[in-house]
Order: structure tokens, then sequence, then C-alpha cells
């Protein structure tokens, strides 16, 4: 017997949620399917493959004020950004729910960044497993599944009247709505994305870092870096300060290891001077140097770099190029 | 407000501005709130990051000792925007700053040594408070040879501590410039020549080595030819980083940070990353 809803519950439930805190569900802006607040049911897209973008942006904002700094009478103070309210976060698919997973170690180990945090600790996360795999997806070779619950707090998988209901954490069984019936409902077949295996490839990498394979697959790259831009894994961000009318913010923004400045120092030096060098930078830190630092590959398999980068490079083909020049330079 | 937010720095005044050289000013800077100045400790090789707000912020090597209570103290050379503003900050403006981060060169494993310490340029900033700290504890380590070197004479950025360090006990300096001037009478040669002229032993030593990339790159050669073994060869490296906590990731080098695993490492570590810095 699972828990069900019906699709009547489902609507009568988000309104009542985004009646008590933010509600941010897919929504579809000038063609884009992106999550974003909502204010009536209407707004919220139920049939879709998965969002341009991954809800990372919640947690992680492309741009956010850490802190202002206000002046006056020769005092100088700085105030630090406070957190939202409480929100939730309807429609996320478990790819993505494990990529903010992963994003966690980065952001929770000590020193925790507390904005991450308090936004991390107020968010609860309705998911949605997939219906349907689309061509670019390889979630389960990266270690989740189209209804893999174990990041959610919440996991609806859409079934003929309604949905099945798996209540993951105690955060989710406390948003649930009271008197939910149980039916004969089964959970269906999950869909099979496609199969990238990944096997031997992290401790081959450490033979071909120095590859002339790298120059070659960047030779085509424009590092417009929207491969970083989707990517529900990618964390790299940079601080600046913006003085606007005599009030200082420092603001942290998304950044991207394909951007020529992203370690060159002041004076020009740069270590990382080749587009070779910062796309294996791309790799190398998703599927090695992540790895080794937090036993998880940075990679969830959602296929958006795939379907977004402008010359088709293509970390499924970078994954199983790296696993034959690893089986050619081991044997 | 709950935990601390670690990107917001602790206020500081700047106490006072010496310009050490033409593009290098010596800023001393105290921590607004005396309970956390008192608190602040730090060793030698660790860096914090200074705000001048409205500019951003920049990391840089703490030059000074805690146990000298002399207050903190950075080696600021002009070379971007934000050391452009801290350099234009007069004493009694309001800094930010944020640390310490990093490691420590691990000076009580060095007791009993002899020390080579190397530095070219705004590179003797991290080597200030190792000297320092063998200076102020001259029995527990062997000899002690300094050798440094700058574009020109006016650009030794320590200049005014030189007679101090030459009249330590078992203490030498050897300094070396890229091009002299009417007053000049040392050397001009280019630091990896002056450590092979000297050529010290590397027998019971640690050689302790920051500059510019390509000084770094040529001293290394000559210490291994004249023996030194990789674990015998400390530096501090040089990344750019924006949050000095291992989460923003640009100062990621190989599988290190260079701001939580670093900044000083031995050569044979830094041989054993799989990105060369």
């Amino acid at each position: 017997m699972n828990l069900l809803m019906s699709r009547d519950d489902l609507i009568h439930w988000l309104e009542l949620l985004m009646r008590e805190r933010i509600l941010l569900a897919p929504t579809r802006v000038q063609g884009l399917l992106l999550f974003q607040p909502v204010s009536k049911v209407e707004d919220i897209a139920f049939d879709f493959d998965n969002t341009t973008l991954p809800p990372k942006g919640w947690f992680l904002p492309p741009t956010e004020t850490l802190f202002s700094v206000r002046r006056g009478d020769g005092h100088t103070e700085l105030v630090p950004a406070t957190v939202e309210r409480e929100a939730v976060i309807f429609g996320v698919r478990p790819c993505d729910a494990k990529g903010i997973a992963l994003m966690d170690n980065p952001f929770l180990e000590e020193p925790g960044d507390t904005v991450y945090g308090e936004r991390r600790a107020r968010t609860a996360l309705i998911g949605l497993s997939c219906r349907q795999a689309m061509p670019e997806c390889f979630c389960t070779s990266m270690g989740s599944a189209p209804d893999d619950p174990s990041h959610v707090d919440i996991l609806l998988t859409e079934v003929e009247d309604g949905y099945i209901v798996r209540a993951v954490t105690e955060k989710g069984k406390a948003l649930l709505p009271q008197g939910l019936a149980e039916g004969e409902a089964v959970l269906p077949a999950p869909p099979k994305p496609q199969a990238v295996p990944a096997e031997g490839m992290v401790s081959a990498m450490r033979d071909l870092f120095s590859e002339p394979y790298w120059e070659l697959l960047a030779d085509r790259c424009l590092h417009c870096n929207v491969c970083a831009y989707v990517c529900p894994t990618c964390y790299c961000f940079d601080m600046r300060d913006y003085p606007d009318k005599g009030n200082i913010e420092r603001v942290r923004s998304w950044e991207s290891c394909q951007s020529p400045g992203f370690t060159r120092l002041a004076g020009g030096y740069n270590p990382r001077a080749t587009k070779g060098a910062r796309l294996r930078q791309r790799f190398y830190h998703k599927l090695l140097y992540f790895p080794e630092q937090f036993q998880d590959i940075a990679c969830v398999g959602c296929g958006r770099c795939v379907k977004a980068c402008p010359v088709n490079i293509d970390i499924r083909e970078v994954i199983s190029d790296l696993q034959q020049l690893g089986a050619k330079s081991g044997s | 407000m709950g935990l601390e937010n670690p990107f917001v720095p602790y206020l500081a005044t700047l106490k006072s501005a010496v310009e050490l050289t033409p593009d290098v000013k010596l800023l001393s800077v105290e921590l607004t709130d005396p309970a956390i100045q008192a608190g602040f400790d730090y060793k030698p090789g660790q860096f914090a990051f200074l705000s001048a707000f409205g500019e951003g912020e920049a990391p840089f090597g703490i030059v000074s000792l805690p146990q000298r209570k002399d207050g903190l103290e950075f080696a600021v050379r002009l070379i971007g925007t934000v050391t452009r503003a801290l350099h234009e900050l007069e004493p009694g403006d309001t800094l930010g700053v944020r640390g310490p981060f990093g490691n420590h060169f691990p000076l009580d494993d060095y007791k009993g040594k002899d020390m080579v310490i190397i530095g070219g340029g705004i590179g003797m900033a991290p080597l200030r408070p190792v000297i320092n700290t063998i200076l102020d504890h001259r029995n527990d380590y062997g000899k002690l040879l300094i050798i440094n070197g700058a574009r020109t004479p006016q650009d030794l950025v320590f200049a005014p501590e030189f007679k101090t360090w030459m009249e330590a006990p078992r203490t030498k300096l050897e300094l070396t410039v890229d091009r002299g001037d009417e007053r000049w009478s040392g050397r001009v040669a280019l630091v990896p020549d002056v450590v092979r002229e000297v050529s010290p032993s590397p027998d019971n030593a640690i050689a302790i080595t920051c500059g510019p990339p390509i000084m770094i790159r040529f001293t290394l050669t000559v210490l291994r030819e004249l023996g030194f073994k990789d674990p015998q060869i400390v530096t501090t490296l040089e990344a750019k980083m924006k949050c000095g906590m291992g989460k923003c990731a640009r100062c990621n080098v190989g599988e290190k940070y260079v701001c939580r695993d670093g900044p000083v490492f031995t050569m044979e570590q830094i041989s054993q990353f799989l990105e060369q810095p």
C-alpha cells in the first residue's frame, strides 16, 4: 500500500504552502523553465522533463549580497544579509536534489557558510520522479536515479490518479497534509536513462593529466561558461564590492573555471593560462578532485551541459574517452 | 544572528602606513574590537584578507609576529585595484580583516637545523616573520643565511631591518639587485646565481624560498644542484583566492587548495600535485 495524493489534493496543498511560506516551482518564462517563487498554482508547470536551470540558485544565488557597509559620522558598520523566510521548492528532479547534496559538502564543512546553511535548513525539497528520460540524461551512471528519494524531503511519483507520496525526512513529514489515504497504486517502473559507465575513470585520471587530449578537446571551446551556468554541481564563486550611491555591498556571484581571469593574479601572472588547462580543470575538479575530497563524483548526469554547449563538448564522451585512454596507458 | 558569517570581516583601524619601497607599504592595523584583537593569534606563513571597502578584498601574508606585540602588519605592494585602495588609506581609516587562514611554516620542526631563507621582491613578506622567529629564538636554530634580491636597491622591502639581521649571531645576509644605482656597492646578480655562489650546505638544513615564479623555478634548480632534497625545500604559493576557506575553488591547484592546504608546501608535496602551480 502506498500513500496517495490526488491532483486536486496536490493543488490545495500547494496553495496552502504558498500562503505559509515561499513556494518555488517550475514556471515558464520566455521559453525557459525556471524555478521561481509562485503566488498562484496556474503559474506552475507540472508537465516537464527538467527545468532549464537547476534549483541551485536558491541556495547559491547567481549574485547575492553577503553584507552591506554602512557609513556615517566616521563610523562603519557591516550588516550581514538576512536569510529569507521558510521556503519549499516543488518539482525538484532527483538528479538536481543530488546536486544540492553535493554542494553541501564544500559549503557546510567547517567553517560553514552560514548563509547557505540557513537557506538549506529553512528550505524543504519536494521531489518529482521523472516519468521519462531525456536523450541527454545519464543519472543512473552518476549514482542517482529517476526515482531516487535520497536527497529530497518528500518524493512524489506520478501515477494514473495522482501521486504516490513518499515522506523521506522528518522535515517532509511535517509538511504533508493530514489525512492522506493509502491506496493500491503501485510505483511505476522508472525510465531507463542512457548508461555512461564510469568505472575505473577516477583512478585512470591520475595518469591522463598531461595527455594532449585536453588541448585538442578545448580547441573548439569558446569559454562561454554556459556549462558552469547550467550545472547543478558547479559552485565556484567570485566576491566583489559594488559601491552604489554611497552604499557599498560585498557581492558574491557565480564564476566559472573556464573564464581566463579565473586564476589570473593581480599583476598578470596566470598559472592556468591555456584553454586546454582550463577545460581540463573543469573535468578534473568534477571527476577527480571532488571525488577525492568528498567521495562522490561532482556530476549528477542531468545532461544540461551536453544540451547547452554550443560546440558539443559532451561530458559523456569525455568520460568514455578517459576510460579508453586509461585502458591504453594502463596496458 | 546565529552563527558568525565567515564572509564578514572584522573591522579594523589603520594605525600607520610606512613606505618601505616606492610601491610597498607596511600597513599596521588594529582590530576595532579589543577582545577580538587580543584573541587574534597567528603563525608565520598564515595570511589574512584585507578589505578596502568599495574596492574589495585581497589576501596578504601577515608579516608581524603576535609575540612581538607590534600589532598586525602587512607589506602591501601596489599591483591592482584593491592594493591601490589600501595604499590610499590614511592612519585612522577603517578597513576590514578576515583571517587568519592557511597553514604555517612548521618552525618548531626546524629547530636545530641550519636555515637558508631566499626571498625575491615582495616575496620577502612571508619570510620576515620566519626570520624574526629564528632571531627571537636564536639558540634553537643553527646557522641562518638570508639571501634577499630585488629589482633595484630601492625595492629591498625590509631594508630598515637589515642591520638587526646582519648583527644577529651566526647570521649572514646576502643582498643582490637586478640593477644597481650610484650608491649601490653590493651585488648585481640574479638570486639563483647568488645561491650558487654562496653555496649553502644541505646538511641538516632547510631552505625556504619565496618570490616571483621564475625566481623560484631557477632557485629550485640550484638548490637541487647543491644537494638539497625536495623535503628540505619549502615555499609558499600565491594563488587567486576569494574565500580563504576552500569553498570558492579559485586557488584549486591539482587536488589541493592553496588557501587551506597551503600556502606553505614542501617541494616534495608540490612535485606530487597533478597540476603544477
